[in-house]
């Protein structure tokens, strides 16, 4: 109870530090501003209390409900006679501090319970004809909703005496209270030069590395015509220097798809002697039947 | 050998509750009917001679433990082994259980109005709460229900210790009874709809 003062100025400090204008959900929504046990005419206002507008601590409640029925109890609201409008100004009033902070999750429950009590006020204002036999209150399911809760509280309370009585006796496994640590602070002592003279010793920041501009794409065509080129030349080639000057995994796989595909059609033939030895291609090309061979690379 | 000695001495040793079986075990002879007769015995003993320690029974089980009068004594020392209190997001969960089991997370969320997922992985995992079963509904939804460990952490030798629960929907119930009367008159149903159960 740290925020609803239990003094006869109760009502007036509650409305001092509401902020209709805060609560864009009540706009344009025709409240009921007129509860006989509401102060409407003259709100007072003193400076101190509109100085300090009551923040609820969002985070001292569980959830809507809790503090839903904090606002109701606070006041000695009657439950089975909720002034909805009244405490639904209260209820966006209070989100609207804490909202803002709040997990996402957390504010949609709020926010959840503040829509359903919108929507009541609603059906309340809502003209009826005539009232249906079963038709029952529209604030019935909040209240049922509320009550059900509150009596879970109560169940708390004796959960909460339960286990601090059970908190007061110990079982085996007492040992002794461990040494105090030993202070093991100390003072830095050093004068301004040493200070400078140990931030010269800073090595340099080592040198940016360097990036490869992102290679442009490279066709297993144009591998095809290296291929081709190469072989005007040397009998044979290495598959490495078909794409190690570049060093790229693209270059790579165009070269081997390449290969692959002249091989397929009979333009040449691969081998390596062992695994991991060196890939070479031999051209069955009929011009370069006479070319020489091409050095080791 | 008394049989009052060896269970002394199986529930001295023990930094848990003891089931009367589990203590027979230290014994041929030992049946848990001359268990629970020896706790008995040891419970008298214990208090006529006015002993800082007590058998209490926890759950199922027995065990030993200090005194509440002598708590202000041993907290001095921090490293007293105790369970750390609940939050109340924790109790509040667990008042819902305790009195609703088996219940499933929906159910929990519904009173609440609050999300309880991580509420229960952390309940779970303190063991104070167990999955014990699934339910009828739509993917067949896991329902939890209090552990014997629940019963350890608050000093209950069976649920039966917490106020009936038949005794809190009268209450709620009279409560009830004034709406109907209070606000709608005649025009809300007597029964069913408004119902709080």
């Amino acid at each position: 109870m740290s925020f609803w003062q239990q003094d006869s100025h109760k009502e007036s400090k509650v409305y001092a530090g509401f902020r209709a204008e805060s609560s864009p959900a009540l706009q344009g929504m025709t409240v009921e501003t007129r509860l006989p046990d509401t102060p409407t005419r003259s709100r007072p206002r003193s400076p101190i209390v509109s100085a300090e507008p009551f923040f609820v601590e969002l985070d001292r409640f569980q959830g809507p409900l809790d503090l839903l029925l904090h606002l109701i109890r606070a006041q000695d609201i009657d439950i089975f006679d909720i002034p909805i409008a009244r405490i639904t100004k209260q209820f966006l009033a209070a989100i609207n501090v804490g909202l803002d902070d709040m997990q996402l999750e957390r504010a949609g429950e709020f926010l959840e319970t503040a829509a359903s009590l919108v929507r009541i006020k609603a059906q309340l204002l809502l003209p009826r004809p005539e009232r249906l036999e079963w038709e029952e209150d529209p604030r019935a399911e909040l209240v049922r909703r509320l009550l059900e809760y509150e009596h879970f509280q109560d169940v708390v309370h004796v959960l909460q005496r339960a286990e601090a009585q059970r908190g007061r006796h110990f079982g085996k496994g007492f040992v002794e209270a461990r040494p105090m640590a030993v202070d093991t602070r100390q003072t830095l002592q050093l004068t301004l030069a040493e200070l400078l003279e140990a931030a010269t010793r800073i090595p340099e920041a080592p040198p940016p590395i360097r990036v490869r501009p992102p290679s442009t794409g490279v066709t297993v065509e144009e591998k095809v015509s290296l291929i081709r080129r190469l072989f005007e030349k040397a009998k044979r080639i290495s598959f490495k220097r078909l794409f190690g000057p570049w060093g790229t995994r693209a270059h790579a796989a165009a070269a081997l798809l390449a290969a692959l595909e002249m091989a397929k059609q009979q333009m040449i033939r691969i081998e390596q002697t062992v695994p991991f030895a060196p890939i070479w291609l031999f051209s069955r090309l009929p011009d370069a039947a006479d070319a020489p061979d091409e050095q080791q690379p | 050998m008394t049989p009052e000695q060896i269970v002394e001495a199986t529930l001295f040793a023990s930094q848990t509750p003891l089931t009367s079986a589990e203590i027979a075990r230290a014994d041929e002879g030992l049946t848990t009917g001359a268990v629970d007769q020896a706790i008995a015995s040891l419970r008298d003993a214990y208090e006529a001679a006015d002993r800082a320690f007590q058998i209490y029974e926890l759950g199922d089980g027995y065990q030993v433990l200090t005194r509440p009068e002598f708590a202000p004594y041993l907290e001095r020392f921090d490293s007293v082994p105790r369970a750390p209190y609940l939050s109340s997001a924790a109790l509040e969960t667990l008042a819902i259980i305790v009195y609703r089991q088996p219940i499933g997370r929906i159910e929990i969320e519904e009173v609440r109005g609050v999300s309880a997922t991580s509420v229960l992985r952390t309940l779970a995992d303190w063991e104070l709460i167990e999955v014990v079963g699934r339910g009828e509904g739509l993917g067949r939804p896991l329902l939890y229900g209090t552990t014997t460990r629940f019963l350890d952490h608050f000093g209950m030798k069976d649920l039966a210790e917490l106020p009936p629960p038949e005794e809190l929907p009268v209450v709620l119930a009279e409560l009830q009874e004034a709406f109907d009367l209070g606000t709608s008159g005649e025009t809300a149903p007597a029964d069913g709809a408004v119902g709080v159960e």
